[in-house]
């Protein structure tokens, strides 16, 4: 495959090429539209047992079991699982807090190196891929397809975004999942700072559509630790009020407020059971996305 | 506050440091664009009390470190001398001891002496705080001294106590000549005295004149008090209070009186062993005591027949004050009261000579004679007792013998003639006489003291019998003893250095009074001029400490008394003194025994208008009067910068990854499979 034609500042063939070995697999029945690699909801003709079936007029009579009609003189018509493909679909915040980034990386740069590697990954193996980028409503958006030049599309799309505007990513999410089709897979990468009361809804309604759904939730090192040792004047990277605060002062109150957030989420994480990974910047991708493969080849939660 | 190093405080402004860096830290700011603007609202929202409070203990506790650090340079001083060296070192300091026999108390339990305690102190602070002159006024001064350096005060005899009531008026007018003479520059006047009340002399009209002269100094002066109010509570005082000699058929004895007296407050009963010393032979006696006093009335002590004059002592044990548990006194055989009578007018001599004669003693002879002015030059006045003068009033050369008398102590008694004239004596002379057509009472009279006092008994004499037809008014200055119903002078005394000068403005003659019908005035009247002339210009005297200094001290000899004083200062130190054929025993005065404290009001309101703070110690106390207690504000300063660091420190609020979601287990095997697949892909690429 050949989309490497150009390079991607958020694509790393050594990366790639050491994930490779890992499958990038659902953790449910996905609804493809050509056989692949992934556990259908319907019944085919792989190798794959599924069950014995009563045998009812109308099957074809070709695929009863003789020899379960030898031992029971009963027809019973014996079903394989099927296989298919899956549709995955990136959501990437692209608000302008997204920009930020104290080391070498923006969230939004660390955002791309994930769907790049991803997106990579599901094309090889036969997926549909699709993108779309959220911020104060869906500013791109790709539907899921397969083939490598949709891929490139893909890439070319993702490297033109750029970090700008408020976050509507409650109401994107929404939309989201009233319009793709059942049973796809839903990465969302963004810093969720959003009222984690809304995002439950969000995520219930995703599963609710039989989505799986896969959230990272990206963290950059300093609005964790918060360390500052001057007065600052904070200027809202989405256009809202800039606030003036002493850090030593506010320090302990931003965390309180940060720890209160997070422990919200956890319990929303906790009951929509979506697969969540928080990241934090520093981190190498790589290990993040092994972490994530892997848990997805593992856990069929 | 008081600093030695005051100076310095002119730093204090750089306490406003921390928030003036605070302030410009301010404006410092950075500005940094920001995602998580959510939570950095949420914690605006937050409760801010705590976070402004702690801002502002932060900044208040940095001052204090400041302050601390610029208090403990100026080395400060902690004691009750409020103000007391604001403004750097004095040019002249002024000591006031006073020495008074008071001083001599001790603390409860300490064996120390209020007058040890206090130049022990004044000399400590006053090396400590500096100054380019030291001037030393005490009680015995005729002046200000000035000396080396406050240690002096520990070594100077003249610091020593003595039996003499200290003046403070005089003692501080002494201060004042010195700064005016001397004009000295900032003046620091330290006062250390008991504050007793017959010491300070609070009545006296000389307080006010010295406030006004201080004053009005151009100089900048401030007094300081070193006060030892505090009265010991178990201290016992003994006095004699009369001693005769009394001769029996084949012997002699001494008949002597003597009171003893205790704090008021007490009325339990204690034995007291009195100690009786004549002439070196000792006896004691044991009295019990009842209540604040007992008097003890003629205790006989027998002497040799042959000892015609001499000397004695009695002693009680060592209390709180050594300064009064003696009494020296002499005795002499008795000697003939001659009473001189100056009179042309026989109605008025008769009645003086017979009560002058007539003696209240049998062992006391008395006699009379009248002369008339001219007769005067051929008297013996050696021999005089005192002198009725019913004559005009002398001047010129008859009045020098009288003045002579008198300056010995002589007592001189003065009754209006029939022509008064206009003669002046001692700037008092008589004016013409007043008839009246009724006879008129006493109406008041001194009977607490003087001449007219109460008996020994107490019972009052009967002046307010006396009715007065004609009396002689007086011109001059003179202290009334007894006035008339229509308030003009009866009885008159004329102050002098040493003798009884007495007024008498009507006569005995029965024209005049009823002072011959009513004897018993006039008796009293005269018998007591009598004795009072008898005792001064007799062979032995009893003398009170410091008004003896009129003698010639210097030419006495010390036979009992203190071994360190002074022979200058003999009139001030209990003791027996001889010179010549005199014997001299001088005793503390009498105010001494029943000395009060002087009340604060009053005692604040003597230095009203000036300079004035005041500390009271306790004699035995160990502790300096101002100590440097910079130390004090260094550990503060120490607190306040660990109290700033705590407060600084940031709150242990658990880290924010430290809370994170659990890891499954199967992130754990995605990072061992990624540690795997790396290894190998290194491996491969090594391998290329």
């Amino acid at each position: 495959m050949s989309v490497n034609r150009q390079p991607r500042s958020f694509l790393d063939t050594r990366v790639l090429s050491r994930l490779a070995g890992i499958p990038f697999l659902a953790r449910q029945p996905m609804q493809g539209s050509v056989s692949g690699r992934h556990a259908s909801p319907h019944r085919g003709s792989s190798v794959e047992f599924a069950e014995y079936r009563k045998y009812v007029p109308g099957d074809d009579l070709r695929r009863l079991d003789w020899r379960a009609y030898g031992r029971s003189d009963r027809f019973y018509v014996k079903e394989f699982e099927a296989d298919t493909n899956l549709r995955c679909c990136f959501v990437v915040d692209t608000s302008g807090s997204m920009d930020f980034g104290s080391g070498d990386v923006t969230k939004l740069q660390y955002a791309k190196r994930l769907v790049g590697a991803l997106g990579y990954m599901a094309t090889q193996q036969g997926d549909a891929v699709g993108l779309s980028c959220v911020a104060e409503g869906v500013v791109q958006s790709l539907p899921p397809k397969r083939g490598p030049s949709h891929l490139r599309t893909m890439f070319d799309l993702l490297e033109q975004a750029e970090p700008k505007g408020e976050t509507e990513l409650v109401t994107v999410l929404h939309e989201l999942a009233e319009t793709i089709r059942q049973r796809a897979l839903i990465i969302v990468l963004s810093d969720l700072f959003v009222e984690p009361a809304l995002l439950k809804e969000c995520f219930q309604h995703l599963r609710f559509r039989k989505h799986d759904v896969s959230v990272f939730h990206l963290l950059d090192p300093q609005e964790i630790g918060f360390e500052f040792k001057r007065p600052t004047r904070f200027l809202d990277m989405e256009g809202g009020t800039a606030i003036f605060a002493e850090p030593n002062d506010i320090a302990d109150r931003y965390h309180k407020a940060m720890q209160i957030y997070l422990e919200d989420l956890r319990q929303v994480v906790l009951e929509s059971a979506i697969d969540f990974h928080q990241v934090k910047l520093d981190e190498d991708y790589e290990h993040v996305l092994s972490r994530f493969l892997v848990g997805r080849t593992s856990g069929k939660r | 506050m008081t600093f030695l190093q005051p100076l310095l405080l002119a730093a204090l402004p750089l306490i406003a440091l921390p928030v003036i860096i605070h302030l410009i830290n301010q404006r410092r700011y950075q500005s940094v664009r920001w995602g998580a603007m959510m939570f950095l609202l949420a914690a605006n929202r937050m409760s801010r009390g705590y976070a402004r409070l702690r801002q502002i203990l932060i900044l208040i506790f940095r001052t204090l470190a400041i302050a601390g650090l610029i208090f403990a340079v100026s080395r400060p001083l902690a004691s009750g001398w409020l103000g007391l060296t604001a403004g750097g070192q004095a040019d002249t300091t002024i000591i006031l001891l006073d020495r008074s026999p008071s001083m001599l108390e001790q603390g409860a339990g300490t064996g120390v002496s209020k007058l040890q305690a206090g130049r022990e102190q004044l000399a400590s602070t006053l090396e400590m705080l500096g100054s380019d002159r030291w001037v030393l006024v005490q009680t015995t001064s005729e002046g200000a001294v000035e000396i080396k350096s406050p240690d002096s005060l520990r070594k100077l005899p003249s610091t020593e106590a003595v039996g003499t009531s200290s003046d403070l008026p005089a003692m501080l007018e002494h201060a004042r000549d010195y700064i005016q003479a001397n004009n000295a520059g900032q003046t620091e006047v330290w006062i250390c005295s008991d504050i007793r009340e017959n010491d300070w002399n609070a009545d006296s009209g000389r307080w006010q004149t010295i406030r006004d002269s201080f004053l009005e100094l151009p100089q900048s002066v401030r007094f300081h008090l070193l006060a030892y109010p505090t009265e010991a509570s178990s201290n016992t005082s003994i006095r004699v209070t009369s001693v005769r000699r009394f001769e029996t058929v084949d012997s002699a004895e001494l008949l002597v009186s003597l009171k003893v007296t205790r704090d008021a407050s007490k009325n339990d009963s204690i034995t007291l062993p009195v100690q009786f010393e004549i002439e070196g032979a000792r006896s004691e006696l044991t009295v019990a005591v009842d209540g604040p006093t007992l008097e003890l009335i003629d205790h006989r002590i027998p002497i040799e027949r042959s000892n015609d004059r001499g000397w004695g002592k009695v002693s009680i044990p060592a209390d709180s004050n050594s300064a009064d548990n003696d009494f020296y006194f002499v005795f002499d055989r008795p000697r003939k009261r001659h009473t001189l009578i100056v009179s042309n007018d026989p109605q008025t001599a008769i009645p003086l000579e017979l009560a002058a004669s007539i003696s209240p003693d049998p062992a006391v002879e008395c006699s009379a004679e009248t002369l008339s002015e001219e007769q005067l030059a051929a008297v013996d006045w050696e021999t005089v007792s005192l002198v009725l003068w019913h004559a005009p009033l002398p001047d010129g050369k008859t009045g020098k013998p009288l003045t002579d008398y008198i300056d010995r102590g002589g007592q001189v008694v003065f009754l209006p003639p029939r022509q008064p004239g206009s003669a002046e004596f001692m700037k008092v002379s008589w004016n013409s006489w007043t008839d009246e057509q009724t006879p008129i009472p006493v109406e008041t009279w001194r009977g607490d003291q003087g001449i007219l006092a109460n008996s020994q008994s107490g019972a009052a004499l009967p002046v307010g019998e006396l009715q007065v037809r004609r009396f002689c008014e007086l011109t001059g200055e003179v202290t009334p003893l007894a006035r008339l119903r229509n308030g003009k002078t009866l009885f008159a005394h004329l102050p002098t250095t040493r003798g009884g000068v007495y007024f008498c403005t009507t006569t005995p003659d029965l024209r005049d009074s009823t002072l011959t019908t009513n004897g018993v005035v006039l008796y009293v009247f005269i018998q007591r001029a009598l004795a009072a002339g008898a005792a001064v210009l007799g062979q032995t005297q009893h003398l009170a400490a410091g008004a003896a200094a009129v003698e010639q001290p210097l030419d006495w000899k010390q036979i009992v008394g203190p071994e360190d004083a002074l022979s200058t200062d003999y009139a001030h130190h209990n003791g027996i003194y001889s010179a010549g054929e005199k014997l001299f025993a001088v005793n503390r005065v009498s105010a001494e025994d029943q000395s009060r404290v002087l009340d604060d009001d009053r005692l604040a309101g003597l230095f009203q208008g000036l300079s004035f703070n005041r500390v009271d110690d306790q004699a035995g106390s160990f502790e300096g009067l101002i100590q440097e207690v910079w130390r004090m504000f260094l550990v503060a300063m120490l607190i306040a910068l660990i109290v700033e660091a705590a407060l600084c420190m940031p709150r242990q609020i658990p880290k924010v990854e430290d809370t994170g979601f659990p890891r499954r287990q199967s992130d754990k095997e995605a990072d061992s499979t990624t540690d795997r697949t790396t290894a190998i892909t290194q491996s491969a690429t090594n391998t290329i």
